[in-house]
């Protein structure tokens, strides 16, 4: 998988709900750490999303190359 | 295709059991959490899940239990609401085995709520150095005759909360990851034996298919690690196994793409591939267990004990593995058809 892909799961994670965060009231630690469980769902998803987003455009270049091959 | 209907099933039930459910109810710390021995004190214990306030028609019993046969009863319950409740102890002079202090657990037994413990919840330290026969309290209202919480619930456990649902998200990607490996090494196996490069297409689609539920649980376990251990990376030796996992089937990847020749690429390939599956097994499963780990299941324990996975969590945990395993299978499904097409295209076969 992309590098770039990679770092975004990382960033979803982990450093988005710190940014959320103020100060000692860390949002991710309320309620019972809820917002964990959230955050490790969505990084397995997207993961899923990107990965299938990345074989969508090989198989639109492939499309393209054999519309020219037959044309 | 009923398998992809049954893959988004099982997703599905996976997601919303594995959210919905409660989790049951626990104590989250005590105040004061150590006091020293013989004297009246008041301790204030905050549950988390719990119903204190519920209407009883027998008394709410608090114990701090050494073991047992050796605990202390409350000598008087006050419920402040659902979550906070003060209980009065009269600690005795003595304490068991004579020691110079002892860490005691914490247990509220409501007759409908059911019950809650705080392991380790409260240190009561000895005055003097008296060495007298154990006193009468400790043995005179032993902890008995709990009541169970009714209705479906996840086991609560201190620093994991509720994240103990990620049983179901991060954990499954561990299965998806071993089972799309074994089918990869499968096809290598078919291809060495009749040579035909559709079974070598499979078994790089099926790899590659791997080493992404691969990196989506170790990512996932970083989320996960950063709120339970502290940090995203410590080390771990399952962490490092399983990178050191992953770059041995890059390395695959590398070996396969780098001749020419493809039929040569892929017939070496496909021998590396199975000597790759082979070093999964000490990787993924006998050196994690010679070394300590924050990961249950270190040091020669199998992989959950009772205590990490109970009949209720059972019952979302098994469909889970079985609903990101189909779709890991779809996926790679799609990875191969493509590769096909692809091939073609090119002329390749």
């Amino acid at each position: 998988m992309d590098r770039k892909i990679l770092t975004f799961l990382l960033w979803v994670g982990i450093s988005l709900p710190a940014a959320f965060a103020e100060g000692n009231r860390d949002f991710m630690r309320e309620t019972g750490k809820i917002y964990v469980v959230v955050a490790t769902l969505l990084v397995i998803l997207l993961g899923i999303v990107g990965y299938l987003v990345r074989l969508e455009r090989k198989l639109t270049k492939l499309e393209h190359q054999t519309k020219k091959d037959d044309a | 295709m009923w398998w992809k209907i049954a893959s988004v099933v099982l997703l599905v039930y996976t997601i919303v059991a594995g959210f919905l459910v409660p989790l049951k109810s626990g104590i989250e710390r005590v105040e004061p959490n150590a006091a020293d021995a013989n004297q009246l004190v008041s301790i204030r214990l905050f549950g988390y899940n719990t119903f204190f306030a519920r209407p009883a028609s027998e008394p709410i019993r608090v114990w701090l239990y050494y073991d047992d046969e050796r605990a202390l009863r409350a000598k008087k319950v006050q419920v402040v609401n659902d979550t906070i409740m003060e209980a009065v102890f009269d600690l005795p002079a003595t304490l068991p085995d004579n020691k110079p202090f002892v860490l005691l657990n914490a247990l509220v037994d409501h007759p409908t709520a059911g019950a809650s413990l705080l392991p380790a919840a409260f240190t009561l330290r000895r005055v003097d150095t008296l060495q007298g026969p154990l006193d009468r309290a400790w043995t005179a209202d032993p902890v008995a005759q709990l009541h169970l919480q009714e209705g479906f619930s996840f086991p609560y456990q201190n620093i994991l909360y509720e994240t103990i649902r990620n049983t179901y998200f991060h954990v499954p990607m561990w299965f998806v990851l071993l089972f799309l490996f074994a089918a990869s090494v499968w096809y290598s196996l078919q291809y060495l034996r009749r040579s035909r490069l559709a079974f070598d297409r499979k078994a790089a689609a099926y790899a590659e298919v791997g080493i992404l539920f691969g990196i989506l649980g170790l990512t996932s376990g970083m989320v996960w690690a950063n709120y339970t251990w502290g940090k995203p990376w410590s080390n771990d030796i399952k962490q490092i196994m399983t990178a050191v996992a992953l770059l041995v089937y890059i390395a695959y990847f590398i070996l396969r793409g780098s001749f020419s020749d493809p039929e040569k690429g892929a017939r070496l390939a496909a021998v590396y591939n199975i000597f790759a599956f082979a070093s999964l097994i000490p990787l993924l499963y006998i050196l994690p267990r010679m070394f300590d780990s924050l990961h249950p299941g270190a040091k020669g324990n199998p992989a959950f004990g009772s205590q990490d996975l109970d009949n209720t969590m059972r019952l979302v945990f098994y469909p889970a593995i079985l609903g990101w395993t189909l779709l890991g299978f779809w996926i790679a499904d799609l990875r191969a058809r493509y590769q096909r097409l692809h091939d073609k295209a090119m002329g390749l076969e």
